[in-house]
């Protein structure tokens, strides 16, 4: 099962945010039992024996849903499968004797800290505009008080499983954060508990995104699918109509929200 | 110990360390929690804005505690170890939380669930704790809904239930298999909404290296910038820790690869004491160990050991596929050994059972550590897609992971670590041995004993940071006047200065080998000596190993870089340093117990038929280790325990 | 200007809706105009399209219309390229390896290319039949004009290519649109793949009059 395949990783180095990267080229030999992370893991510990510098990159949970894992393999965030982090992809899915480069997730709103670590935090920046509903603890209801159609709750939970971890900007010809951003409008939209600051949410958001500087959405729908998640380019369209509607309907107060 | 008699509703007793005094309130248990709660001073909310709460970790115990005392106008400032709070790592949690709201009508209870804890736990945690816990987790569910979790709901729109972990009331929780994911970002977005406010200083990307004590008090950390490798001080009224469990201790384990036992070993270091270190817990339904590389193990839902049952072939050293194995050739050992709980035996039984297994040689797969979890007689019975229903999503990930199409060759499966009971010891008001240091989540030791069921980590984490916290911080704050102390104190200073020191000789040695490669060394020995069965002959040797191991790592480590800069090896190193001090305590603290009670197997300690013996004469207590400085053998304290309500038996799921 | 229309241009769904629905309304332009062109084919002489033009030329909203067509083409080209700008300057650095998951088309890709193409061809267009008609001081026959400049050197070759770049810029438009003003549910996403061939329509329909003219009469 286990025979050992060659490859050769052509990986991003950069020192920093200031210095200009480049690819570097390393021969290694894989299992493809491993998943992606185990090479560049093999890889490191080679490096670090030979006195060089590690490769830098992001991972946690390693199993999809903490949303650390960013990369950029041969052009694609996250690799050639769909609804799979890097985390999760295995060497089974690549042949001895690929070439495989690996890049960071390229995006003016995420500048690259070192070699394959990008910062992502605009996005806590979007979410803390506005990703939530206003309730202080110990101030909720009974929670059987509200029902929630099972069509909603499982609608919502469509899109609450968002992990934040960027491929859809990563994978926008636009370096756009309107998946990213639909996702949570259409998460707390769907839900009763949602209601009350749906159209200041939208609103808050969506300007909070504009000033991190990500592109504009073409629909290109390249974000659906690289989202690790599946999460579906239809909440792009919710956000779309949520924000026009609350566009037009706002009122003065919400001077200090906002831009 | 003056400054901790502000919270303490019972006298002292006699006979217990002064040090390890519970707190526990007196009277009847369902009163307790209220009782404390109004005997605790009120803060006013003019006072709490001059307070400084400093959390470090933003699982959900750090997030939900920094979002709530925000709220109640504390002056919050949370150091996050990752670029976002939401990618702690609570946010791996599958199954479920529980909580006592008897919707399905099937008997539940706060009091059952609070007697299925204390006896899950083996009789080794506190009653008084873990009567709150039950009693706060129906708020819990009401608090998570409001902030828009999408719990799975009933057609009729109301929330869905299931029985989870052998429990035989469904009394958990969930949102599909990412309910930790969907509560995480729960507190998380509370946490954010307090950030946008301006009453939350959210620091991301920072590793506490260090607690810094002034005047016997908890009055800040050491960080590390981890972008920038700067070392950072932050002072503080109070300090609380959330920095999750030590499973990493064993390299291989579910926990996501960050978790550590730094920030608790270094406030152990600094005078806290540290409980049950031996009680880990392994979860039997993992994907097993590949290659040498691997780097992680992935846990499997335990609901599947409701449909799939498990087995070895009965000859050792059976090397023909699984479907070449005919019905008289295989051992369906859970079934023969406990007949009437079969494959549903609590997590521990299930796991050494595994282990007996594969020991004997029975083990299946090209690395033959592993038993086989069989589909087949649920798909003949059920049809393949009532079981791709079910289990869909676990079969997928499965077959990604190992290539292998479950629905038609049998899974493999191997217990791994998956959680650790012990931790910093605390009294009823979370607060540790230094006062001003409280403790949350998985990171304290309090409320599990020495097993935790299914679906109530979650729970907890959740009730120590919603809700427990936010009435016991008065414990150390209210009525009492702080010194005002600084980021300039000479001991914060010092402790920089000591932190910085560290981190150089880790550049300076200049060894061979990768701290990583002493990691999975470590775990190695780890996992044999202390994993699922104990010995104290293999308990000494891990002991010497160990600190064999310790040598070999302040030599020929590697850490290549500087630490002025984002250096994940420098992390790596300065974390398994600690792993490496941390484990030889372990090891002491499972050879000390000589008895077998939940996790932790003791071989000797065992009945005729195999099964944990606990000896309540000698070990009903909780042990809460005692650093004494550099090189010189820990001091082993007992905080004894006491059962008013649940009155221990012996487990029996034969 | 009103604050609900400046918060709508300086936010990037604001933007986005409004290329969105001037390009739409050029679309219901396009539909009108080559429908009144078809007119081309009625007969050999050219007496429906002619009678159709001056029915056209007399009415006195005409310069209102022709005000609201260049205000619509200004808005639209105003935000596309100032969104195009916006994009180029989201994404600095570019991936070393280009590649896709395959949902990008080339239509969606070349938006600002296909776009100023069909630029192009409005400026010969407008030169071709309304300035440079005034200019020549010519009165009477659009039929013959049309005819004569349809068959000059490259111009028919040019309204060919324009014409393919509006193919291309309507194939993906047609179907972004909608999805930007937030019309989209399983059926009407169906119902705008199907419209979404109009785009061909529009094309063909006017590429054909220049190959008529060329090679038909
Ligand atoms: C795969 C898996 C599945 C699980 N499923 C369930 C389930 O279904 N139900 C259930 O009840 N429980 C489950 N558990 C257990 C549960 O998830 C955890 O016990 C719980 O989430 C712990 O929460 P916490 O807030 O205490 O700590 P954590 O979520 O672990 O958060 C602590 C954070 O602090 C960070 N940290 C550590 N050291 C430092 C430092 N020095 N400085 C700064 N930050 C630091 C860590 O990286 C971590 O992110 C599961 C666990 C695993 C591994
Ligand atoms: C008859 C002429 C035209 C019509 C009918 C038309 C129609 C449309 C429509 C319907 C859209 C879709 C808007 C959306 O994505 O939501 C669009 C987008 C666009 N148009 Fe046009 N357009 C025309 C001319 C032009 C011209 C002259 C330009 C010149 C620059 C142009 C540039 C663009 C660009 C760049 C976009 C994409 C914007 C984006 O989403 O990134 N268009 N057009
Ligand atoms: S490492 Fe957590 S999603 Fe990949």
């Amino acid at each position: 099962m286990s025979e050992s395949m060659h490859i050769t990783l052509n990986v991003w180095r950069q020192k920093n945010a200031q210095e200009e990267g480049r690819l570097e080229a390393h021969a290694c030999d894989v299992s493809p039992d491993m998943s992606f992370l185990e090479v560049l893991d093999v890889l490191n510990d080679k490096l670090v024996s030979e006195g060089k510098e590690a490769i830098a990159f992001e991972h946690d949970c390693r199993e999809g849903i903490c949303g650390s894992c960013s990369l950029v393999l041969n052009g694609q965030a996250h690799g050639p499968h769909k609804n799979t982090t890097t985390c999760q992809l295995h060497m089974r899915s690549f042949k001895s004797g690929d070439n495989i480069t690996v890049e960071p997730f390229r995006a003016a709103a995420f500048p690259v800290l070192k070699d394959l670590v990008v910062d992502r935090s605009a996005f806590d920046r979007i979410q803390q505009s506005g990703g939530y509903v206003s309730v202080n603890t110990g101030s909720a209801p009974a929670a059987n008080a509200v029902l929630v159609p099972k069509d909603d709750a499982d609608s919502a939970m469509d899109a609450a499983q968002c992990i934040g971890c960027g491929a859809c900007v990563a994978a926008c010809p636009n370096a756009s954060a309107m998946l990213f951003v639909s996702a949570k409008i259409a998460h707390l939209g769907l839900l009763p508990q949602g209601q009350p600051e749906r159209k200041k949410r939208a609103l808050a958001m969506v300007s909070a995104m504009d000033r991190e500087g990500f592109g504009n959405c073409s629909n290109h729908f390249e974000c659906g699918a690289a989202c690790p998640k599946g999460i579906s380019v239809a909440n792009i369209a919710r956000l779309n109509r949520d924000w026009l509607g609350a566009v037009l309907t706002e009122r003065e107060e919400r001077k200090d929200q906002g831009d | 110990m003056a400054t901790q008699e502000a919270a303490t509703t019972t006298s002292p007793a006699q006979n217990v360390h002064p040090k390890l005094q519970s707190k526990s309130p007196s009277g009847p248990m369902a009163e307790r929690w209220t009782k404390h709660k109004f005997d605790l001073k009120l803060i006013n909310p003019a006072n709490r804005r001059k307070f400084k709460v400093l959390v470090v970790g933003t699982g959900l115990a750090g997030s939900a505690a920094s979002a709530t005392l925000a709220e109640m106008g504390y002056k919050v400032t949370t150091l996050c170890i990752h670029d976002s709070p939401r990618r702690a790592h609570s946010i791996a949690a599958q199954g479920g939380i529980n909580a006592a709201k008897n919707y399905p009508n099937d008997g539940d209870s706060i009091f059952r669930l609070f007697y299925d804890t204390v006896k899950g736990g083996d009789f080794r945690a506190r009653e008084s704790n873990v009567h709150r816990l039950a009693e706060c987790s129906t708020q819990i569910i009401d608090q998570c809904v409001a902030q828009g979790v999408p719990f799975a709901r009933e057609y009729g729109g109301l929330l869905a239930n299931r029985s989870f972990g052998g429990a035989q009331v469904s009394r958990t929780f969930y949102a599909r298999g990412q309910t930790g994911q969907q509560l995480l970002l729960g507190a998380y977005s509370a946490l954010s909404r307090q950030v946008g406010l301006g009453r939350i200083n959210l620091r991301p990307r920072r590793e506490m290296l260090d607690l810094v004590v002034v005047d016997g008090v908890a009055r800040g950390v050491i960080a590390r910038n981890l972008a920038t490798g700067e070392i950072e001080k932050y002072a503080a009224d109070v300090v609380l820790m959330c920095t999750g469990g030590y499973g990493n201790v064993f390299y291989l384990s579910t926990n996501a690869k960050n978790c550590n036992v730094t920030a608790t070993w270094r406030a152990h270091k600094r005078g806290a004491y540290f409980a049950n270190p031996c009680f880990t817990q392994i979860h039997p339904t993992c994907i097993p160990v590949s290659g040498h590389y691997q780097s992680k193990l992935t846990l499997m839902s335990e609901s599947l050991r409701n449909d799939g049952r498990v087995w070895v072939p009965s000859k050792m050293s059976d090397t023909r596929s699984p479907e070449q194995i005919p019905e008289t050739e295989r051992d369906y050992y859970l079934e023969r050994k406990y007949p009437s709980f079969g494959n549903l035996v609590p997590r521990d039984i299930a796991s050494r059972s595994a282990k007996e297994q594969t020991d004997a040689g029975k083990g299946v797969g090209s690395t033959k550590m592993a038993v086989f979890l069989d589909f087949r007689d649920a798909i003949t019975r059920d049809g393949e897609d009532a079981i791709r229903a079910r289990y869909g999503n676990l079969f997928q990930m499965y077959a990604r992971i190992t290539g292998e199409n479950p629905y038609k060759t049998p899974m493999r499966i191997y217990p791994a670590v998956h959680y650790t009971m012990g931790g910093l010891w605390v009294d009823y008001n979370l607060e540790s041995t230094i006062p001003g240091l409280f403790v949350l989540g998985e990171a304290n030791f309090s409320d599990h004993g020495a097993n935790r069921l299914g679906a109530s980590a979650l729970m907890q984490g959740l009730a120590d940071g919603y809700f427990v916290i936010p009435a016991t911080i008065a414990a150390h704050l209210a009525g009492r006047a702080l010194p005002a102390v600084t980021e300039d104190h000479p001991e914060f200073r010092a402790v920089a200065q000591q932190v910085t020191d560290r981190t150089q000789r880790l550049l300076g040695i200049k060894g061979k080998r990768s701290a990583d490669s002493i990691h999975r060394q470590l775990g190695n020995i780890v996992w044999n000596q202390i994993g699922m069965a104990r010995t104290a002959s293999g308990l000494q040797s891990a002991m010497r190993d160990i600190a064999a191991l310790r040598e070999e790592f302040w030599n020929n480590v590697n850490v290549p870089g500087s630490g002025a800069d984002l250096n994940q090896q420098l992390e790596n190193a300065g974390r398994v340093a600690d792993f490496l001090e941390f484990a030889e305590l372990t090891a002491r603290d499972a050879y000390e117990r000589e008895e077998s009670c939940g996790g932790h197997f003791r071989e000797e300690h065992q009945t005729p038929d195999g099964e944990a013996q606990r000896d309540d004469v000698k070990f009903q207590h909780a042990a809460a280790w005692e650093y004494n400085g550099e090189g010189k053998p820990e001091t082993r304290n007992i905080e004894p325990l006491t059962f008013e309500v649940v009155k221990p038996a012996q487990r029996n799921y034969k | 200007m009103p604050t609900w229309l400046q918060k709508i241009l300086s936010s990037s769904l604001g933007k986005k809706y409004i290329t969105a629905i001037t390009g739409l309304l050029l679309v219901l332009f396009l539909v009108a105009h080559l429908a009144g062109n078809l007119t081309i084919y009625a007969d050999k002489d050219g007496s429906a399209f002619n009678s159709y033009a001056h029915l056209i030329e007399s009415n006195p909203l005409l310069p209102l219309a022709e005000a609201g067509l260049l205000v619509l083409f200004l808005a639209h080209i105003g935000l596309a390229v100032r969104v195009t700008i916006e994009n180029r300057r989201a994404r600095r650095s570019r991936y070393a390896v280009a590649n896709d998951k395959g949902k990008k088309t080339t239509s969606s890709a070349t938006m600002i290319w296909t776009g100023l193409i069909v630029l192009g061809f409005l400026i010969l267009h407008i030169w071709n039949f309304r300035i440079g008609k005034e200019l020549a001081g010519e009165s009477g026959d659009l039929y013959t004009l049309v005819k004569s400049e349809l068959r000059q050197g490259w111009t028919p070759w040019a309204y060919v290519v324009g014409m393919g770049a509006l193919g291309f810029h309507l194939w993906h438009a047609l179907r972004s649109a909608f999805q930007t003003l937030g019309a989209a549910h399983p059926y009407l996403d169906e119902a705008w793949e199907k419209l979404r061939w109009l785009a061909v329509v529009l094309a063909l329909g006017f590429a054909s009059f220049p190959l008529y003219f060329l090679f038909y009469t």
